[in-house]
């Protein structure tokens, strides 16, 4: 009796939650667009999202809606089974792994709904589109831009210290496999660490960062796999003292993160991982008003440093 | 005793009004709530959707189940998460063969070992149980056919080793014997070193839950997080039975779940080791006095807890088509929300099965209705961690007392088991409010003592509320 009345309690509040978001908006709009994000815990991830709604925004035919899979693959696929019962026109997917979303991939598109995968990929090539950036390449610049400030090719010596991502993401490989492509070439450079999966965490790079610096005297530069873990690997360095030795140099560029860091001299560089998010939208209304899009578009990368970082923040309403 | 067993089982499915009513009011609010399909169909009440929402909860419903008769005893298992996506990345890597595969499976033997011998442990205890029960001690013909079993088993694993070393590969009913029988090893330890090391079941299964994670990502590989089982060129089609539907709509996981469901409620209901389990909870000391096994009974809950853990982690593989060391962190904390809205009490002693099955599909359901109607994924949390507080608010002090109204509501069935003991089903019984008398005998659960005796009072605890 008495959690009955709860429950009604309940269900009128959630009918009322729920209901003008589908009365106000879903017959006006033309296109609906399902996004599943892998999670909103990153702010890569959150700057995904905002530039995915800042482009949809910008055309009032289409009616994006995003879910958040909280870093659960369970969750993801989940929310993706959701938006096929809704029949959304378009599945926009980040997943959160290859192999876990692969299966809920092929549902999507069995059930005839065309499926554009970003960043990162699924295993399966039944998709209709990927959009992504190329981890190698970026690997490989940042690679190219350690040996040149370690000396030059050739020459180039130092101790290196690299923080990984994640081992179970593909983008943490390709983005040490790139590195070590170029930076193996030199004789003079040395990897001073084990592998240690520090998750995409500041925090966690610290902690790693402040236990090598008691156990290496010589460190020169750290590779982070992300801006925020070269950060925390700055943070411990300069609570050590020893900030000014070393360069630190990180991935992904967001404006208000990587390039405002690089801009205060706090880390050395960083290479442009641009989110997927605006492509995503702009490809998926292509595909439902029929046009024919490429199966493949790999979004370009950039060095930002000193040199460029302050005319990027202008750019972005930050300078 | 068979009549009077399935009128218990059959009343307390009828009669658990205020947990089916709260399910029933939200699969109304789904379909209100729920978008129509361009066809016109309510998108919530489509098979589709509903057979989506029986395979979501699957995996946690398995643990549930073996949670709940953890909690019954009034201990509690941190450790299903992790006993999970061992299974899970165990199950990939027996499905798979690589290099690394070979390595592990090297190391296979002293597990199959250690399996081997809890198995052999764990059929003598229970043989030694039903013994007890029937007022007798330990048979040497038993004692003969526990170490027989024993002997099987070791001998079906040894087999599956060598075919795993011959063929490459396990194929669909070697992972689901051998994977379950690592969990229920795990288990058996946890029992173990609770009941005969003293310790708490919570710091216990936590030390359990990180050693078990780091032993799932040792077996996992080195530096990857994910072992996959279908990478195209060795995939293991019968495999694809354990994710597919049958007839187009029921999902083999969530008939895995079904079964699962079943087979503990009835275990519970019609066993004396059921009984054990309630009394166990309701009053430890007092079932040990009347000469329940409590050690055995323990060691056995946290088992079929591992194994229900693991047995989930293979069903896991086979959704998402990959072994994962840490597929299962929270998970632990999700099927204990599905065993305290479905009524099971924390303290131990109170609950059932069919609570925990209405609690899972109560938390599927909601994450449904959620997600379908495009809620924000932050409100959505904040609306779950609401629905489990307000579970456990209803079930300790009824929401009715909580805002005075009490007396406006007063109709409540009665539940027990004890008022209708004796066959006789009658309407009056079943308005009674729980009465003094009634809480009294909750309070004694053993007060009759006698290991011999059918534990009623305890009986009538579980379902008091």
């Amino acid at each position: 009796m008495e959690r009955r009345t709860f429950l009604k309690i309940t269900a009128s509040g959630l009918i009322m939650a729920a209901s003008p978001l589908r009365s106000a908006f879903a017959q006006a709009k033309k296109y609906r667009f399902g996004f599943s994000q892998s999670t909103t815990l990153e702010p890569w991830r959150v700057q995904f999202n905002k530039d995915m709604k800042r482009e949809a925004d910008m055309h009032p035919e289409v009616e994006l809606l995003i879910s958040d899979g909280q870093d659960k693959t369970e969750k993801q696929v989940a929310d993706v089974e959701n938006f096929i019962r809704q029949g959304v026109d378009v599945l926009l997917i980040s997943p959160k792994e290859s192999a876990g979303l692969t299966g809920v991939t092929l549902k999507a598109i069995e059930a005839g709904i065309p499926v554009v995968v970003l960043d990162r990929n699924v295993n399966t090539d039944k998709f209709t589109q990927f959009i992504g950036g190329d981890n190698v390449l970026i690997g490989r610049a940042v690679g190219e831009y350690a040996v040149k400030v370690l000396g030059g090719p050739g020459q180039a010596k130092g101790n290196v210290v690299e923080i990984w991502g994640g081992f179970g993401t593909q983008a943490s490989h390709d983005r040490s496999n790139g590195f070590h492509e170029i930076a193996d070439k030199e004789k003079g450079i040395k990897l001073v660490n084990e592998k240690i999966d520090c998750d995409w965490k500041q925090n966690k790079a610290y902690d790693l960062m402040a236990n090598l610096l008691k156990a290496h005297e010589e460190i020169d530069l750290v590779y982070g796999h992300n801006d925020p873990m070269a950060y925390g690997a700055y943070l411990a360095a300069k609570d050590a003292g020893r900030e000014k030795d070393i360069k630190f140099l990180g991935v992904d560029a967001i404006p208000n993160e990587g390039v405002q860091w690089v801009n205060k001299g706090q880390l050395t560089a960083t290479f442009l991982y641009a989110t997927p998010g605006a492509e995503g939208v702009r490809q998926a209304l292509k595909i439902v008003k029929g046009e024919k899009v490429p199966k493949t578009i790999t979004l370009p990368t950039a060095t930002v440093d000193k040199s460029n970082a302050m005319q990027i923040l202008k750019e972005n309403g930050l300078g | 005793m068979g009549s009077r067993v399935y009128a218990e089982v059959l009343s307390t499915f009828l009669l658990r009004t205020k947990l089916y009513w709260s399910l029933l009011i939200l699969l109304a609010v789904g379909i209100i709530t729920s978008p129509v399909s361009s066809k016109g169909v309510n998108i919530f009440l489509s098979t589709g959707n509903l057979s989506d929402v029986l395979r979501q909860v699957s995996n946690n419903g398995i643990v549930a189940v073996g949670m709940t008769l953890v909690i019954l005893t009034g201990g509690i298992d941190l450790s299903v998460g992790s006993i999970m996506a061992l299974g899970s990345v165990l199950c990939a890597m027996l499905l798979t063969h690589d290099e690394r595969t070979s390595a592990t499976l090297l190391s296979f033997p002293v597990l199959a070992a250690v399996c081997a011998f809890c198995t052999a442990w764990g059929a003598s205890h229970l043989m030694g149980l039903r013994d007890h029960a029937a007022g007798t001690k330990l048979s040497s013909a038993h004692r003969a056919l526990a170490t027989g079993l024993a002997g099987l088993v070791a001998a079906l694993g040894a087999w599956w080793l060598a075919a795993a070393q011959v063929q490459s590969k396990f194929g669909v009913i070697g992972v689901l014997i051998v994977v379950p029988a690592v969990g229920l090893a795990f288990g058996w330890f946890n029992g173990l070193i609770i009941t005969k090391g003293r310790l708490q079941p919570f710091i216990v299964t936590l030390a359990m839950m990180v050693g078990v994670l780091g032993i799932a990502r040792v077996v996992a590989g080195q530096d990857a997080a994910v072992h996959p089982v279908y990478t195209g060129t060795n995939a293991t089609e019968d495999f694809d039975i354990l994710r597919s539907l049958l007839y187009r709509i029921v999902p083999v996981p969530g008939l895995f779940f079904l079964a699962v469901v079943v087979l503990s409620a009835t275990l519970l209901r019609v066993t004396t080791f059921g009984r054990y389990v309630y009394a166990i909870g309701g009053n430890e000391q007092a079932a040990r006095l009347s000469g329940v096994e409590v050690d055995r009974v323990k060691i056995a809950v946290y088992a079929i807890s591992g194994f229900l853990a693991s047995l989930a982690g293979v069903l896991y593989t086979a959704q998402y088509r990959q072994g994962k060391p840490d597929a299962g962190v929270g998970m632990e904390l999700d099927a204990i929300a599905a065993v305290v809205i479905g009524g099971t009490s924390l303290m131990g002693g109170k609950g059932s099965i069919a609570g925990t099955f209405v609690g899972v599909l109560i938390f599927g359901f909601l994450s449904n209705i959620l997600q379908l109607n495009n809620i924000d994924s932050n409100t959505q949390l904040v609306l779950k961690g609401g629905i489990i507080l307000a579970a456990v608010l209803v079930q300790e002090r009824s929401l009715g007392d909580l805002l005075g109204l009490k007396y406006l509501f007063s109709w409540r069935p009665d539940h027990s088991i004890a008022a209708h003991a004796h066959h006789d089903f009658s309407p009056q019984q079943t308005v009674t409010p729980a009465s003094a008398t009634e809480r009294q005998l909750i309070d004694h659960p053993l007060h009759k003592g006698g290991s011999g005796q059918h534990l009623q009072p305890s009986n009538a605890k579980h379902d008091s509320n």
